[in-house]
């Protein structure tokens, strides 16, 4: 067989609903081009399953370009599939090779329950931007270009602090399930620039709170977070996010 | 566990209460809050290992200069029973606060995967390096600590001393079981700290891309400059007559 195709045995979590009881079913995949990218390969899967009747697996995805954060699953046990700054939807089959067994599970966090098979609940992320991830005091009109001096060192890390996509690969990949560091880059986004200054104390305890509430775990600084992420969120962000929070400890007026 | 961390949460649930003092009471509540003190109590903890390995290395200028520090470190008397407690207070702390972050985080994950693996490279430590062996590590020094009071303080197992701290010290690391534990746990702690160390400039916010590579070689060089100073300590008890 030449390398352009290959044959896969997918492990994939099946789970019918949220409190449902999930397990392990195989399925065997032939004739995978080498040139489709991980979704791809699932939608063959889906289509053969569905000709066969069975039900289709269900799995996250959006845009297909790696901009929405839509897509996630662990790929034999790494967030992401296993090349660095790739989301799923990124990823292509060349990186497998012939005769390969894939494990393919949800992201796993008491935080992010599954909903069926590999797709599961991130609104505990929407819940953790609504306490506080936004500027909300009154800027009226947009003003002058240029009229706020930012300098350029300062835009570059709010920028790379936006990259985040919100996934959910950082607490999929930590072994604490923690979300350190979405919520730090968060965090980081706003506190840099000037218009997010004038709440940076109220925001950062407020949505480490809700990042409590929602049942995440602490940050041991393994950094395992970085190295999944697919918008390569430095944890420098996380250490941001730690001095932004001592700092609002100390002298926020809440 | 978690009916363990409820009561622990008792006093702090009270003192949140307290007006000037609730807020950052609360805050020290939280995971984030909770990291930060038990970065503070660790490096507490780490200035006392210095101030205590100082203190021991006169065991290599001979009998009578150790003795005279022992003296000279007990005739403080209410001092030195004040910085006891201190001291007792942060290891309280300390292995409090890893108890209760451990537990929010065994919660937050209660479905295991079938498979993990890190997207990290480079560790030279199993189980992905030492920031994964903390609380292993943690719970070896603690059992350490235990004995080492036992023994080194209270000396209730009866080791022959003849009055004497310099040779109580010595026939306590001379008993081979000792030896072998001490090395050990000592070993441990040069891995607890290998991570802890950076991890806590890093939850202090320490951290700056310019200076991380080098906070991260000091702090590792600190870890195993006590470590190998402690274990000296335990090959000069075998060495010396
Ligand atoms: C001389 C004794 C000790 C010293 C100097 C020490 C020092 C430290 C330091 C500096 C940290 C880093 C804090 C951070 O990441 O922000 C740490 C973390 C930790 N320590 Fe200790 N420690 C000691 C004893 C213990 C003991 C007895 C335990 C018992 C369980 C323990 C459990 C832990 C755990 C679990 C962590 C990791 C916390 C996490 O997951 O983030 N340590 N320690
Ligand atoms: S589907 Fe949008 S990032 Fe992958």
């Amino acid at each position: 067989m030449s390398s352009e195709s290959l044959n896969l045995t997918l492990r994939i979590w099946r789970q019918d609903g949220p409190n449902a009881k999930g397990g392990f079913r195989d399925y065997k995949l032939n004739g995978v081009s080498t040139h489709m990218s991980f979704l791809e390969m699932l939608d063959v899967l889906n289509e053969q399953l569905i000709e066969a009747g069975e039900e289709s697996v269900a799995f996250d995805h959006d845009c297909r370009e790696g901009i929405c954060g839509a897509c996630s699953l662990m790929i034999d046990g790494k967030a992401h599939g296993p090349d660095q700054a790739t989301t799923t939807c990124q990823l292509h089959m060349r990186r497998f090779h012939d005769g390969d067994t894939i494990t393919i599970e949800p992201w796993r966090a008491s935080a992010f329950p599954v909903l069926r098979d590999l797709v599961v609940d991130r609104s505990a992320f929407d819940r953790i931007i609504q306490a506080g991830g936004y500027v909300s005091v009154n800027t009226g009109n947009a003003p002058d270009g240029n009229a706020i001096p930012v300098p350029g060192t300062v835009q570059e890390t709010a920028m790379d602090a936006a990259a985040c996509i919100g996934c959910g690969a950082c607490v999929a990949a930590c072994k604490n399930a923690s979300a350190m560091l979405f919520v730090s880059a968060k965090v980081s986004q706003l506190a840099v620039l000037p218009q997010g200054k004038a709440e940076r104390g109220e925001r950062v305890l407020s949505m480490v709170a809700q990042m409590d509430e929602e049942g995440f775990g602490h940050c041991t600084n393994t950094s395992e977070c970085e190295a999944a992420c697919p918008a390569e969120i430095s944890v420098d962000n996380i250490a941001r996010l730690n001095r932004e929070y001592v700092r609002a400890s100390l002298v926020s007026g809440k | 566990m978690d009916v363990l961390c409820k009561i622990l949460s008792i006093p702090a649930t009270l003192l949140a209460k307290v007006p000037g003092i609730g807020p950052i009471v609360k805050v020290c509540c939280t995971s984030v809050g909770q990291k930060i003190l038990m970065a503070l109590t660790g490096l507490s903890l780490c200035g006392f290992l210095v101030a205590h390995l100082a203190g021991n290395l006169n065991l290599f200028a001979g009998e009578e200069a150790f003795n005279g520090y022992a003296e000279k470190l007990h005739s403080l008397g209410p001092l030195l029973a004040m910085a006891e407690t201190g001291l007792f207070g942060m290891f309280v702390l300390h292995i409090g606060l890893a108890v209760s972050t451990t537990a929010m985080s065994r919660r937050a994950r209660t479905n295991q995967y079938e498979e993990k693996n890190s997207k990290q490279q480079g560790f030279i430590l199993p189980n992905g390096g030492a920031s994964n062996l903390m609380l292993v590590t943690g719970l070896i020094i603690f059992a350490y600590l235990v004995l080492h009071i036992i023994d080194m303080k209270l000396n209730l197992r009866g080791f022959e001393s003849g009055d004497n701290k310099f040779q109580l010290v010595r026939n306590v690391l001379r008993n081979p079981m000792n030896g072998v534990f001490y090395v050990v746990a000592i070993l441990a702690l040069g891995v607890h700290l290998t991570h802890g160390v950076t991890s806590a400039c890093q939850t202090l916010g320490i951290s700056h891309p310019r200076w991380n590579k080098l906070i991260r070689i000091l702090g590792v060089l600190f870890a195993w400059k006590i470590a190998i100073g402690f274990i000296s300590l335990v090959v000069w008890a075998y060495a010396t007559i």
